[in-house]
């Protein structure tokens, strides 16, 4: 049942279960948060099963902590293959930070100090989820609000070292990059110039709070100018690698979110016209 | 290793205590002080919000402020070790029931109870019901040996107060006008048929014969409870309930019912 994701997608969310039960919707794709349905039945397997026959779907997780200095915690990793095993997703995603220590969970996506030291923890671990899964694992750099004293390098360079160490494979998410850039004062291009295209496998693009000091990876409103942009550069440098909108409050009705994923359709079209006509 | 370890170990406590964790991050203007204060707030926001999800008419009855301060006293109490945020209130009930009083009036302790019945019944996992057929289809001289199985998501709920007319309005209208509510111990049963969760109330003898069958007892057994409650025709009350769960759909079909 696997099949391949490309296009363009949205994150499935409970207020248009009924939408997609329906009829069928202008999205090429699914994603789905993990978490929301390792459970054991009723509703949310109920439309995941449903919807599921209808679009192909990847995984994305939230708790996975895969920088945590805490063990893997093999009961979620256990449930989540079962899930993998249910849902065939054409892969299984997650953060690039850590979200607590000492067995609590903040419930938050923590940035990871960016040194040799976290590298090399993070090794073994992402190729024990690897090997684990059975199917691709992608890692999504997250929006950050404050930077450590024991960072060593930027960002990029810690992003690209362990896609070359570890061979895992990105979800670039081009508003977490303008998130971070923004709080941090940092070329947002630059960080994309940096990233290795070969592995980027998927887009996120959202929309975010701005509190003028810094702004905030909320995705409760639209996709702003800057992202637009953000992304243009994203599909120049990486191609139309297949993307999706994240919206997780202020859910407006998926005609909205649908006519919101249109414009994203037409930004990559008219830069994969461009390079043409350029080529 | 010890130095990443240390650094989370350090960060996790200023967002668990909104304390400061000075020397850890480097200043950038005014980013340090707003960027840590974003994490603390969005922390207490967010499991806040979690705790709203699954205690909705807790919520309703207490109003925003109310529950808010409640929630922060068991956020600090209570932090999450769960995967998943959808279980993150699983002791407060039992952080209700321990003094000092966090509550205005006791019976909304029985509110919280039933909120998280509900709540645990939504996505518990399902079974096919038993129906009438397949029962009629039972050998009545079978059934003193038959272990009849309960659906996974009933839950069977002590509650001390009539809370349920109260949760039935504040569920419906958010806003509606409530009296408190009658003290009655009894017991409150929760379950989940298809995808719809149910509930209604269980007298004491009905609670018994079902506690009975929960511990994986015969048919016969269940019978011999019913009578030690002093029921005077412990055989017809029951065939009575058992009908009732099969109406109410609270049993399971056995594998060979199941085809």
């Amino acid at each position: 049942m696997s099949q391949a994701v490309q296009g363009f997608g949205l994150g499935l969310r409970t207020d248009h279960y009924s939408d997609f039960v329906a009829a069928p919707q202008r999205v090429d794709w699914l994603e789905i948060i993990s978490e929301n349905y390792l459970v054991d039945g009723g509703k949310p397997l109920h439309f995941l099963d449903l919807i599921r026959r209808d679009y192909p779907m990847a995984m994305h997780g939230v708790s996975l902590s895969i920088g945590s200095t805490d063990p893997l915690d093999s009961d979620y990793l256990r449930q989540l293959k079962a899930l993998v095993a249910r849902v065939e997703p054409a892969w299984v995603s997650d953060h690039l930070c850590w979200t607590g220590t000492d067995s609590l969970n903040l419930h938050d996506l923590l940035p990871l100090p960016y040194s040799e030291a976290t590298l090399r923890h993070l090794v073994p671990r992402v190729a024990q989820v690897q090997d684990l899964l059975g199917c691709p694992f992608l890692l999504e750099n997250v929006s950050s609000y404050v930077s450590y004293r024991a960072d060593e390098m930027s960002e990029w360079e810690f992003i690209g070292e362990l896609v070359a160490r570890t061979g895992c494979q990105l979800l670039l998410d081009v508003n977490n990059i303008y998130v971070s850039s923004v709080n941090h004062g940092f070329d947002p291009q630059v960080f994309i110039d940096a990233i290795p295209a070969a592995a980027v496998r998927q887009i996120h693009l959202a929309g975010h709070e701005d509190h003028g000091d810094y702004i905030i990876d909320t995705h409760d409103h639209p996709i702003c100018d800057a992202v637009w942009d953000l992304y243009a550069y994203s599909v120049r440098r990486f191609g139309a690698v297949p993307t999706m909108i994240e919206r997780d409050d202020h859910i407006p009705p998926l005609g909205e979110l649908i006519a919101e994923l249109d414009a994203v359709r037409v930004v990559a079209e008219r830069v994969v016209a461009e390079q043409r006509q350029a080529a | 290793m010890k130095a990443t370890g240390e650094l989370q170990r350090r960060f996790q406590h200023a967002i668990l205590t909104e304390d400061f964790a000075p020397g850890l991050f480097v200043a950038e203007g005014r980013e340090i002080a707003g960027g840590l204060g974003l994490y603390l707030m969005a922390y207490r926001a967010r499991l806040l919000s979690a705790l709203r999800d699954n205690f909705p008419v807790l919520h309703r009855a207490l109003g925003d402020e109310a529950f808010a301060e409640l929630a922060r006293d068991y956020i600090d109490a209570h932090p999450s070790r769960f995967r998943s945020i959808r279980w993150f209130g699983d002791e407060l009930t039992a952080f209700l029931d321990a003094p000092p009083e966090r509550l205005p009036h006791p019976a909304l302790a029985d509110v919280a109870r039933m909120d998280w019945a509900i709540r645990s019944a939504f996505d518990a996992a399902g079974a096919a019901p038993l129906t009438l057929s397949d029962l009629a289809a039972l050998a009545p001289e079978r059934w003193p040996q038959r272990r009849f199985a309960l659906l996974p998501s009933l839950r069977l709920v002590d509650l001390d107060w009539a809370v349920e007319p109260i949760w039935r309005v504040l569920n419906e209208d958010a806003a509606a006008e409530t009296e408190a509510p009658d003290p009655l111990a009894h017991v409150l049963l929760v379950w989940r048929p298809e995808l719809e969760c149910l509930w209604r109330s269980a007298g004491p003898v009905e609670a018994i014969a079902l506690r009975t069958l929960a511990q994986g007892a015969r048919f016969a057994e269940c019978c011999t409870a019913i009578a030690e409650t002093g029921e005077p025709d412990p055989a017809t009350t029951a065939a009575g309930l058992l009908q009732r769960w099969v109406i109410d759909g609270l049993l399971v079909k056995n594998q060979a019912e199941n085809g």
